[in-house]
């Protein structure tokens, strides 16, 4: 017999869950996070897990770990001791950031307060010129008192980000074995080997975050390879990274900047998997929770995947821009937008007398009015549950019974009386902005990006996500939406089915013409190597390996790039014209065309364990009927009610309907219908 | 019919979100570093009676130039002869537009055959002709500043309007690049065209219109609702531009600001006549200034539109500074423009002290240069400096960043490097340079450029270089800013607005100002003096003199006993 455990820890819950890898069976567990040492949280989790489903440690293959650990230590400023050693005349560039302010009429704002403070910045003599050639030599007298400074400093990293290390690394190597030496035992990031590209403030930040966590990460991921080999496990210790795709805590504890996020990232990579299990490879993920709501693309089975990231920069209500509240990281992350829009989003009525939702949030404590516990503020979960879409009794399997009167009386008297509607129109009026804010996120994740929504499956997940999406697909024109089992831990699953990954990038920059193939090919074969000897370490049977080429290109003079997946170079110019006009409307087939970088996703596959398979069987009988609000029947309609686990395979029902189960509520409204597949996950279509 | 709550917000909401996209589009597509980097532009939307409903801003100068230069576009042009696919390109500074780098491209939005609005998009090209690469200099006319383009259809039905295209171009030193920009530009606009269309589809006309009108009577409503917590009254300040790049004569500039329920009255009449030099401000430059002013006073959340304009009246004087007439050079308006809003700030300072801070950067600081290039044809690189910020009631001022209406990232090192003959031969704090405090201002920057190849037409148009910005309430000024050539060999300043040629191996140094001091500096509190030291940005011979405070660096603490002595 063997497994694979998954472990997503989140702010509030930390999910576990375990498959088995032969009949696909899956168990499910969920305890509190433990903020003060995460670890604590991970292992009860497993243990709780194991001990259910009467499974050893050793029985395990795989455990693979989601986690915000890394993102909390950034936000909550709890990052190393941290040295920044760049070329001399730059020292301030973490002071001066991109000289811009985050909001732009708060004569109050403040600059993001740089990772490391001042006088633990220092610029060593020597200066590379944008070919990479040598301006100034390399001082080594200087660098080492530079490194004696900073050894009086008591620093626990450094982060070295030299300028155009991206086209030579030279200098960048002979300061890290400067400070091998004279520092042992410190950990050394340097930007041409975390995130080899160019423009220095944004190196420089994701090189300083790499350090100033790996102290703190590599000590938790010990932690738990410990305990874990304590509990008789053998199996190696994986790790989602912020773009998809696991690798070894090894390789973690190197570059942890790599999984800043990796929790969010889950949740796309299982929304995909489950598109690809079902030969739907084009998929919109939906991640509702308690504060927030994510949405994701992916396309033929791949994420959408940015470099366009900044971590602790506050969640807010639209694009907003280009503002810089937070700190730059420039490794791959799965593109998502994200909006301040959850069940525990409070709505309130502004300035100007108008009804608005979120982005503030009753978070856990005090929570929906409904929980009964303090809290005052209506919130889009209290919404729900006077519009009758929640059950007072069964929500979470009845641990915490409802308080219905309580968030009808928040209601009326906060939003409906000062709107002059009654308390149903005020309810319904706050789940509809809701779900025209995320229509919004929707919209950006797809046509803004040149992508019709209109052929693609929305998966819904996160606890308040089915609540929502079938109104967000009716609205968005999506024809399918897919909810799968035990949608409040769906990210989790997302650790059980992906592959091994690393990324390489080499930067080029040059006219794509000027490049021939066989040049390409000497460009890739290098981080081809490095890759396959990467992933020969974490284990992966050379069969097993395979690699995606990809070109970053743009019109000479643009700025941002464009990935496409080539390595021909008349063929990467058409796509890229074409990927051009997709994404941005236009296209100048007669404008040179830059080869910026070249880069390489190094994948170690891993099986995909079995889906489990359902029974086929009749619709049962509905466990409850209950009156629900819906403004397209005109009011409330007395419906039926199902109870997931009891839904065999090919069971099929008309909306309006509802279907509880654990952790999640599935609203399925009038004019859709129903059916559960084979695997267990409803699929909702707009009824013939 | 009255329109519901629900159906307003999801309007409301999906409009700010075309706008955005079109951000979004301009950004990712544009060539030029001050565009697709430093985002200068700012997109908006308008209705068919072209009243402002909808805007996406990277930069806060614009929020009040495009709603005086969109209606005024169309007007001129004519909005019978605009149709479906057309957009109308403009950079006219008279009567109402801002300096000539700003173009603007107003696109109308149909929906089954019917007018509905207008999107637009306004961004500052780093090259637009003229006397000097990057556009920018001492001119004494604005004919020397570059094309002027009146209203002029550039896409006729979706297709570019050949003739007008080349005939810009023709003008421009950077073809590709603001070639590149402006194609950027239109597809901005085609994005925004799409999105509203969409939102036409699913609510129809009748409720959109709905939606808008109420959406500007809503923000009118919540700015009436900012505006009667505000001390009402009337306040007035006057401040100067250093110098005018022709004398040493500082420029005036008065404000008056009557804060009442109602809406805020600025009049800045009492402002000096213009000059033939780069100091005028247009009147929507200065309608930006008063605008911007207003908006930090109010609910930072508040959506901008024809509600909150309409509660805004700015008199001016015909041929003064604050609003001057053809053919007076425009380039620097936005240096006064900018140091208007430090007036008007100054002049609330005693109503609202919790509410301004002491005086910033107050300047936009340009640096232009460009040459002909053997390999690149002819190169132009415009950017702008951050500074220090003032210090404020609770806080201190940043360090090296952006104020007011500006907010433009700086230009990397690498791409800079990387795109133009340039070295960047250091970017760093000037130390010292802080208006003290009890709240400090904050940190004026250092940069140099190195120009391995010469000769290159190098022009500097910023101020500051004589006075620093003011404290407040007992504060110290910042120190000011300082422009010079070769720095570390013979050193020359250069003038605030001068164009000069540099040669192979000469360099530029620009050190812009610290903010002004908020407060006495002996009632700093010594242990923010102690970390100000530690981190090199105050020295410990400063930290005694200018603030009263001992300290033993060698054990980094406060010597309470010696501190008590200075400050008795």
């Amino acid at each position: 017999m063997s497994y694979r455990l998954g472990i997503d820890i989140g702010g509030t819950f930390t999910d576990a869950t375990l498959v088995d890898e032969a009949t696909g069976e899956v168990w499910i567990a969920k305890v509190s996070s433990t903020p003060s040492d995460p670890s604590v949280g991970f292992l009860t989790a497993a243990d709780r897990i194991l001990a259910e489903a009467g499974v050893a440690g050793a029985e395990l293959r795989y455990v693979s770990h989601a986690t915000t650990v890394a993102t909390n230590a950034i936000i909550e400023g709890n990052v190393a001791r941290t040295g920044f050693v760049t070329t001399d005349g730059f020292r301030d560039l973490l002071e001066i950031q991109r000289q811009v302010r985050s909001a732009l009429y708060d004569v109050h704002f403040e600059k993001p307060k740089p990772l490391v403070p001042r006088h633990r910045c220092f610029g060593v003599r020597e200066r590379l010129g944008p070919d990479g050639s040598v301006l100034r030599k390399f001082d080594e007298e200087h660098a080492r008192e530079v490194a004696a400074a900073l050894r009086a400093e008591n620093v626990e990293a450094v982060a070295v980000c030299l300028l155009h290390a991206y086209v030579n690394d030279a200098h960048e190597r002979r300061m890290g074995d400067i400070l091998a030496e004279e520092l042992p035992g410190v950990d050394i990031s340097l930007s041409s080997s975390v995130a080899p590209e160019f423009r220095e403030y944004l190196r420089a930040s994701t090189t300083v975050i790499n350090a100033g966590i790996q102290p703190m990460v590599a000590r938790y991921l010990q932690g738990i390879q410990e305990r874990l080999g304590d509990s008789g496990v053998e199996a190696e210790l994986l790790v989602m990274k912020s773009a998809g795709g696991v690798y070894t805590a090894e390789a973690a504890k190197r570059r942890p900047v790599y999984m800043v996020e990796s929790g969010p990232a889950a949740g796309v990579i299982a929304a995909a998997e489950l598109g690809r299990s079902l030969d739907q490879p084009d998929v919109i993920s939906f991640d509702m929770g308690g504060t927030t709501a994510k949405v994701g693309l992916v396309q033929d089975g791949t994420p959408t995947v940015t470099k366009d990231y900044q971590v602790g920069s506050a969640a807010h209500a639209g694009v907003g821009g280009f503002q810089f509240s937070g700190y730059p990281v420039r490794t791959p992350v799965v593109d998502l937008v994200e909006i301040g829009a959850g069940g525990g989003s409070i709505a309130w009525i502004d300035s100007g007398g108008k009804l608005r939702v979120g982005p503030r949030s009753a978070g856990a404590d005090p929570g929906p009015v409904c929980y009964g516990r303090d809290g005052i503020e209506p919130t889009i979960t209290d919404a729900n549950l006077v519009l009758g879409r929640l059950s007072a009794a069964n929500f979470l399997g009845g641990e915490i019974p409802l308080d219905v009167e309580g968030a009808r009386a928040a209601v009326e008297v906060r939003c409906a009386r000062p709107l002059g509607l009654d308390v149903l129109e005020a309810a319904h009026g706050i789940v509809e902005i809701a779900n025209a804010a995320m229509g919004n996120a929707l919209h950006l994740v797809s046509v803004q990006r040149g992508y019709d929504p209109r052929g693609f499956v929305l998966v819904a997940f996160g606890g308040a996500g089915p609540a929502h999406a079938n109104a967000l697909a009716r609205d968005a024109g999506i024809e399918t939406v897919l909810v799968p089992r035990s949608p409040g831990i769906f990210s989790a699953t997302g650790l059980l089915v992906t592959d091994l990954e690393h990324e390489y990038t080499a930067t080029v920059l040059a006219p794509l013409t000027r490049v021939s193939t066989d040049e390409l090919e000497a460009a890739f074969a290098p981080l081809e190597e490095a890759g396959r000897r990467d992933l020969e370490r974490d284990g992966t049977a050379p069969g097993d390996i395979a690699f995606v080429r990809q070109l970053d290109l743009r019109y000479v003079g643009q700025s941002f790039e464009l990935a496409v997946a080539s390595a021909d170079p008349l063929e990467a110019a058409s796509r890229f014209h074409a990927e051009h006009d997709r994404a941005y409307g236009f296209s100048a087939p007669e404008e040179a065309v830059e080869l910026v970088s070249v880069r390489v996703r190094a994948v170690g596959r891993i099986a995909k364990p079995a889906l489990p398979i359902l029974d086929e069987g009749e619709l049962p009988a509905p466990t409850d009927r209950r009156p629900v609000f819906f403004a397209e029947a005109g009011g409330f309609v007395e419906i039926a009610v199902y109870d997931r686990s009891a839904l065999p395979a090919g069971s099929r029902f008309e909306g309006p309907a509802i279907v509880e189960e654990y952790d999640s509520t599935l609203v399925v409204h009038p004019g859709f219908e129903a059916e559960t597949d084979v695997h267990g996950n409803l699929v909702l279509r707009r009824a013939s | 019919m009255s329109l519901d709550p629900v159906t307003f917000e999801v309007i409301r909401n999906a409009l700010v979100a075309a706008t955005d996209e079109m951000v979004l589009s301009l950004r990712r597509s544009a060539y030029s570093t001050n565009i697709k980097t430093r985002a200068d532009f700012s997109c908006a939307f308008f209705d068919a009676d072209l009243r402002s409903i909808a805007q996406g801003f990277t930069q806060p100068v614009h929020l009040g130039s495009m709603v005086q230069q969109v209606p005024r576009t169309v007007t001129e042009y004519g909005a019978e002869y605009i149709g479906p696919g057309d957009a109308i390109m403009t950079n006219d500074p008279f009567p109402s537009g801002v300096h000539l780098n700003d173009i603007n491209l107003v696109s109308p939005v149909h929906w089954r055959g019917e007018l509905v609005g207008y999107v637009a998009n306004l961004a500052h090209h780093v090259d637009v002709g003229g006397g000097a690469p990057a556009s920018i200099g001492a001119f004494r006319e604005v004919f020397q500043e570059g094309v002027i383009i009146p209203p002029v259809k550039v896409v006729e039905a979706g297709v570019l309007v050949p003739d007008v295209w080349k005939l810009v171009l023709a003008q421009i030193r950077s073809k590709h690049e603001t070639g590149g920009d402006l194609r950027a530009q239109v597809a901005a606009n085609a994005t925004g065209v799409r999105r509203v269309g969409e939102l036409l589809d699913r609510h129809g006309i009748e409720t959109v219109r709905e939606a808008m009108h109420e959406l500007v009577a809503y923000t009118e409503r919540r700015t009436r609702a900012a505006l009667e917590k505000l001390p009402h009254g009337t306040y007035e300040a006057e401040g100067y531009v250093d110098s005018d790049g022709y004398s040493d004569e500082r420029v005036r500039l008065h404000a008056r600001v009557e804060l009442r329920p109602d809406g805020v009255r600025f009049d800045v009449t009492d402002s000096e006549p213009q000059r033939r030099a780069p100091v005028n401000s247009t009147f929507a430059q200065t309608y930006s200034a008063c605008a911007y002013a207003v908006k930090c006073l109010i609910d930072p959340d508040l959506p901008v539109n024809e509600g909150f304009y309409r509660l805004l009246r700015v008199d001016t004087r015909l041929g003064t500074i604050a609003d001057c007439e053809w053919p007076a050079p425009v380039v620097g308006g936005w240096e006064t423009q900018t140091r208007l809003v430090e007036v008007i700030f100054l002049a609330l300072s005693g109503a609202l002290p919790e509410g301004v801070p002491a005086g910033t950067k107050g300047m936009m600081c340009h640096a232009g240069f460009g040459a002909v290039d053997p390999e690149l044809g002819y190169w132009c690189f415009l950017e702008t400096f951050g500074g220090g910020y003032g210090g404020r009631f609770a806080s201190d001022g940043p360090d090296a960043v952006q104020a007011h209406g500006q907010n433009t990232e700086n230009a990397p090192v690498e791409e800079t490097e990387r795109g133009y003959p340039v070295l960047v031969e250091r970017l760093e704090l000037v130390e010292d340079s802080e208006g003290a405090g009890r709240f400090r201002g904050g940190l004026g920057l250092r940069k140099d450029y190195f120009f391995p190849r010469g000769p290159v037409t190098f022009t500097v148009l910023a101020d500051r270089d004589r006075e620093g910005p003011w404290g407040l309430f007992g504060g110290l000024a910042g120190h000011p800013a300082e422009y010079v050539l070769n720095p570390d060999g013979d050193p020359r300043r250069l003038g605030s607005k001068s164009t000069v040629e540099v040669q192979a191996g000469d360099v530029v140094s620009y050190r812009t100002c610290g903010g002004g001091g908020y407060g006495p500096p002996h009632e700093r509190d010594p242990e923010l003096v102690l970390r100000d030291v530690v981190e090199g940005k105050v020295s410990a011979e400063r930290a005694r003199t200018v603030y009263g405070v001992a300290i033993d660096l060698d054990e980094r603490r406060v010597d309470d006993e010696e501190t008590r002595r200075l400050r008795a």
